[in-house]
């Protein structure tokens, strides 16, 4: 039985070697255009740098025109490149469209920008709710919508991408971001589409899904955070930016559809890859063997973090507690999974 | 494949023992139904079957016509009165006077949805606004409306968030790029509303329709283009009495996700994902199928882009 099952995984494999598509590609960034959205702070930075050393020629667009003009100074110092500037709020079309249009036709598009404001939707007000599926939702479609045209009449007969800066929190829902997460989510709903969209032109979507980043955004997001938000997300670790740039050209580079950042990334891009396409026959298999295997993953997670949830208003509510089937908890104090990212990692933030 | 006969038992006795949030059911009968979009297709479905089933249903839509129509049939079905409010879900303080009318809810079943199919680049960004503040922030309106009294419940019995979304939920499919984008984002807003409001005995659903019989679905066929009947055309579609009857069964044992018929399950399999699962059973299942399911699913893909590179090459 056992051996049957072997002599089965060479005939999956060589499936998926023929079958996987869309085909691998490579995309190049040296010479090429890549424009960045919410590129004068954060992981849009870190990519303009890391863009602009590896021999691109980088437009940042993003609403502080100072931020800009820092952003482009820092990179000049670094990396001895000039990078172009363009200011707008990607809730308005029209002025992204001048920018794209004075930026010229685009190579690589990295859609970046983003607002998080985590909270309970209960307290949460729904002007905060509707200005994070603007600017990260509505907005994505604004940047994709002007910049599309001249992308696809692009003459040097090269693959271009268009990329979009996600989130681990659009892979998975957690406590405190009903708006981010769904603005997040709506990010892949689009891409899985557009790919299909754009695919004949030669343009190459990805996803990129970071998990908690080292940014002044961040730091603004952690003032006002939920603790039980801190404590779930604390699951995953965090990375600095300029890491996550690195992995994110390179999975741009690869046209790699999904574009994990950590370890745990990895896993949660395994255990949600659901209808994504995989351009690599080898990572298809890997999804294939352990795709039971992380799922069973992502439900220990999920058990986890709704002992925490009971545990935690437990402590802090004194009321109401969901009746247990199993095995009781010892402790008052219910300590929430770490995972390996956050024991290695380098941030360090106060938890509770 | 015997370790795998000997396993089983233990898998599904960890299975047992982890499945979160706890399964619980929760009571229609005798308790208030709220649904929006409901004066045609699967909300007006709904309506007629939680209404047999002894609830008293209120039911959402922007054409006062349209719901006094509904209200009628569903009169002269069940001889019972059915509360009927106007209001755009983009408008949050008419949503809110709606439901603070109708009274406190048990049932949230946020229905309401638009879809206008059209690749990207040939699609107006009105329409691309059209549907993500309809079927997205409009959700978003309903449910903050609804909340504060939902939370506030005499009864202490369990109640229900239920959110409709779609397969192009499940997957983004050509042509869907604003439509998948706003169902998407209704799963990633259930699964951290889930998180909020376990400890209010609040459980959260979210249903996944194939293509249904339905007046939305004539208009979208209409304007659908040719590649995205190609690829999604050919899939089953359903009486919406049929999605109304499994989708209140879904609700009343909280699933989390609620699929249609083989092609339905093998996608909530695919797409399992890191969404909480109360059956242990269904976990269980997720975890046997979900390698066969992720070959299906590559197949899948691989077929709509050679078909995509075959359409482009005539």
């Amino acid at each position: 039985m056992v051996f049957f099952s072997l002599i089965l995984l060479p005939f999956v494999l060589l499936l998926l070697y023929f079958i996987v598509r869309p085909r691998p590609v490579i995309i190049p960034i040296k010479n090429r255009h890549v424009f960045i959205t919410g590129g004068s702070s954060g992981i849009g930075l870190a990519l303009a740098h890391r863009a602009a050393s590896e021999g691109a020629r980088v437009s940042l667009l993003a609403r502080s025109l100072k931020n800009l003009e820092e952003a482009k100074q820092s990179i000049r110092h670094s990396s001895g490149a000039d990078v172009s500037i363009f200011s707008a709020d990607v809730r308005y079309y029209d002025a992204v469209q001048k920018a794209v249009n004075d930026a010229g036709p685009i190579d690589i598009l990295v859609i970046n920008q983003g607002v998080f404001v985590p909270q309970e939707l209960e307290k949460q007000g729904l002007d905060e709710v509707k200005f994070m599926l603007d600017v990260n939702l509505m907005g994505s479609f604004n940047v994709i919508k002007a910049a599309l045209p001249l992308m696809k009449q692009r003459m040097d007969g090269l693959p271009a991408s268009i990329t979009l800066i996600s989130s681990q929190a659009g892979q998975v829902g957690i406590y405190g971001y009903t708006a981010y997460s769904a603005s997040k989510f709506g990010l892949r709903g689009l891409a899985e589409a557009l790919q299909q969209e754009v695919i004949v032109d030669n343009i190459h979507v990805s996803v990129v899904f970071p998990p908690d980043t080292d940014t002044p955004g961040f730091k603004q997001e952690n003032e006002v955070r939920p603790e039980l938000t801190k404590i779930l997300a604390a699951s995953s670790g965090s990375m600095r930016a300029d890491e996550v740039a690195n992995k994110a050209l390179v999975g741009i580079q690869s046209g790699s559809f999904i574009v994990p950042c950590n370890l745990e990334g990895h896993m949660l891009a395994m255990a949600t890859a659901g209808l994504s396409p995989q351009r690599y026959f080898l990572m298809a298999f890997i999804e294939v063997i352990l795709g039971g295997l992380l799922r069973l993953v992502a439900l220990i997670f999920q058990w986890n973090w709704y002992r925490c949830i009971e545990q935690w208003h437990a402590n802090n509510k004194g009321e109401f507690a969901i009746k247990e089937l199993s095995i009781s908890t010892p402790g008052p104090v219910y300590v929430c999974f770490i995972g390996p990212s956050s024991v290695l990692g380098r941030i360090e933030w106060s938890r509770i | 494949m015997l370790i795998f006969i000997v396993l089983a038992p233990f898998l599904l006795l960890l299975l047992y023992f982890i499945v979160q949030p706890q399964p619980v059911n929760i009571p229609i009968k005798g308790r208030h139904v709220f649904i929006t979009g409901g004066s045609s297709g699967i909300g007006l479905a709904l309506a007629h079957k939680a209404i047999s089933e002894g609830a008293r249903v209120s039911l959402l839509a922007r054409s006062l016509s349209k719901l006094e129509e509904a209200k009628k049939s569903l009169h002269l079905a069940y001889g019972v009165d059915v509360g009927i409010f106007t209001a755009d879900v983009r408008d949050y303080d008419a949503v809110k006077r709606a439901v603070v009318d109708a009274g406190p809810i048990d049932v949230l079943v946020v229905n309401h949805g638009i879809f206008v199919p059209q690749a990207l680049e040939k699609q107006d960004l009105d329409e691309v606004k059209l549907m993500i503040d309809v079927n997205l922030m409009g959700s978003f309106n309903v449910i903050k409306a609804a909340l504060p009294l939902m939370k506030v419940r005499k009864d202490n019995r369990p109640a229900s968030i239920a959110l409709m979304s779609s397969q192009a939920g499940q997957v983004g499919i050509y042509g869907y790029s604003a439509y998948s984008a706003s169902k998407f984002g209704l799963r990633g807003l259930a699964e951290a509303l889930q998180q909020e409001l376990i400890s209010d005995n609040i459980h959260i659903s979210v249903i996944y329709p194939p293509d249904t019989e339905t007046p939305g679905l004539e208009e979208e066929r209409k304007i659908r283009p040719e590649m995205t009947n190609m690829i999604a055309g050919s899939g089953s579609v359903l009486k919406a009495e049929d999605v109304a009857k499994k989708t209140l069964d879904g609700i009343k044992s909280a699933s989390f996700s609620i699929s249609f018929k083989m092609e339905g399950q093998m996608l909530a399999i695919a797409t399992a994902g890191a969404s909480p699962q109360r059956s242990f059973f269904t976990a269980f299942l997720e975890l046997l199928f979900s390698p066969l399911s992720r070959l299906i699913t590559l197949l899948f893909l691989s077929n709509i882009y050679r078909s995509i590179s075959k359409s482009h090459a005539n």
